[in-house]
């Protein structure tokens, strides 16, 4: 699946955050998007990822747009999506069952109350891809532990294979590392190698600089909630067309 | 019949505690049922006036029973709108008055517990692929704790209170001793004002035991309901 956006724009309380974005995520390539905080990163994951519709311009799915759906028929296109947060967000239960959700919800009600039923009773009903997810963020043995009692770094590697069990199409991750060690970040970005590989997505804001340049095929520089600089990774980094792009990304940008 | 109550009818007692039981429990289970959407819905969305319907709720935890159990009566008497339904002075009408006391508890504390659940677990949810549906339950799931304590707190005022049983229950047994619309706390009325305190006494250490019995099923449900 292509997913895109076209001239999107998006406010909070009549507060414009992002204006005029046309990007796109492409089957098999990693785009990073780059930018000061507060500019919109966020904001533009979330519209990709299909909360609210953008206020002005389309999102668009394999060329169609997505908003023009009944929400019924847009649940498909959702969840061929996966999305990983910047903050905490898994429920409070066992790292299996956070990792099985996308898997969980859909599958049919009859075995969804079975497995909750088997969970009520202190036996776990989660679905392999669930296990084979967190070994691939190599979290397999925290299987069984509360979410709750996972530092940080354990918890938004669980948040990723939550995102990753679902074999999603697009991958959508926002600061996905801000709390890893180097060596686990070098998991997730192999793991994000091997998604490529298969033909994912992948749209991933970030912070770090080496990381864009190391793993994304394509970079979008967001400044201001617009998009300065979007072009191939090397191309971004070495030549940059735009004065501020090529300020911010030498780190002397003053905002 | 003499039992282990000393000169207690046991038989009394036990019809007495039943009719407690089947009431309170019926009235909570529907105002469960009722109350949970209710607080999901409010809980989730923003709208005017948002602040005087939780004010509202709120002050519907405070409602004298006596005058809950007035309104029922006028309700359900043969001139008011349901007379012809015939439930005044039965068991029903009796699950009806507690509905109306134990709804706004449980809706009020769930509200609270609802409201407390992240917006970022909501969005997770839906971010894996949950319809609004999918959310609603892992929000419930989230705010478990709370809703168990507004189902125990909504059950300790329905079988705990006098007032509104009295008035369109009656506070009748029949002539056996077996209770029909006789509930633990109206019979320690009765028997207290008939100055009869052992038998009192026993009735309320029985109540006692049954809410005793209630917290410790909601204590055991929450520390097992673990799953999403
Ligand atoms: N729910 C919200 N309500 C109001 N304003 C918001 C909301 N979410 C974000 N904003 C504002 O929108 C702007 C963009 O936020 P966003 O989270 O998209 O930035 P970001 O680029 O992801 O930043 P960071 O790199 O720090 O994560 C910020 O100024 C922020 O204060
Ligand atoms: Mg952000």
């Amino acid at each position: 699946m292509i997913l895109a956006a076209e001239n999107v724009a998006y406010s909070y309380d009549g507060e414009g955050v992002i204006e005029g974005v046309s990007l796109e995520v492409d089957p098999g390539e990693v785009l990073a998007i780059v930018g000061p905080s507060g500019t919109g990163k966020t904001t533009l994951l979330r519209v990709l990822a299909l909360f609210d519709p953008p206020e002005e311009g389309t999102v668009l799915a394999d060329g169609e747009d997505v908003w023009a759906r009944s929400e019924e028929r847009r649940l498909p296109i959702r969840r061929r999506i996966g999305m990983v947060f910047q903050d905490r967000s898994l429920f409070s239960t066992s790292a299996a069952r956070n990792a099985a959700y996308g898997l969980f919800v859909r599958r049919s009600w009859d075995e969804r109350l079975r497995s909750s039923l088997a969970a009520f009773l202190g036996r776990d009903g989660s679905p392999d891809g669930a296990y084979d997810a967190l070994e691939t963020v190599g979290l397999a043995e925290k299987a069984d532990q509360h979410a709750g009692s996972l530092s940080a770094g354990e918890a938004q590697r669980v948040a990723f294979a939550r995102a990753l069990a679902t074999e999603p199409d697009i991958l959508l991750l926002d600061e996905f590392t801000s709390n890893l060690d180097p060596r686990n970040t070098a998991v997730l970005e192999t793991a994000i190698d091997r998604a490529r590989d298969r033909g994912i997505g992948v749209a991933m804001a970030t912070h770090d600089m080496q990381q864009a340049r190391r793993i994304a095929d394509r970079t979008a520089v967001l400044l201001d909630g617009t998009c300065i600089e979007c072009g191939r990774t090397e191309r971004v980094f070495e030549n940059p067309r735009d004065e501020r792009a090529r300020k911010f990304i030498a780190g002397e940008l003053v905002y | 019949m003499v039992g282990i109550f000393g000169d207690l009818n046991t038989q009394y007692v036990i019809s007495t505690a039943i009719v407690s039981l089947y009431v309170s429990t019926a009235a909570v289970g529907l105002s469960t049922l009722a109350s949970l959407p209710i607080a999901l819905a409010i809980g989730f969305s923003d709208f005017r006036g948002k602040n005087a319907v939780t004010t509202v709720i709120n002050t519907g935890m405070g409602f004298p029973s006596v005058v809950v159990g007035l309104v029922v009566l006028l309700f359900l008497s043969n001139a008011g709108p349901f007379g012809s339904l015939g439930l005044l002075f039965t068991p029903k009408a009796m699950i009806i008055s507690q509905f109306v006391l134990a709804t706004p508890v449980i809706m009020s504390v769930s509200l609270s517990a609802v409201e407390g659940v992240d917006q970022r677990i909501r969005d997770a949810a839906f971010a894996a692929g949950g319809t609004s549906r999918d959310v609603g339950l892992v929000v419930v799931k989230e705010a478990r704790y709370g809703i168990v304590t507004a189902i125990l707190a909504g059950y300790g005022r329905a079988i705990s209170e006098v007032g509104s049983v009295l008035v369109v229950g009656g506070n009748i047994a029949f002539a056996d001793g077996t209770a029909f619309t006789r509930t633990l706390t109206t019979a320690v009325t009765l028997e207290a004002r008939q100055g009869r305190y052992e038998v009192g006494i026993a009735l309320g250490a029985v109540l006692l035991v049954l809410v005793l019995g209630v917290n410790a099923i909601g204590s055991w449900a929450r520390r097992r309901g673990g799953g999403t």
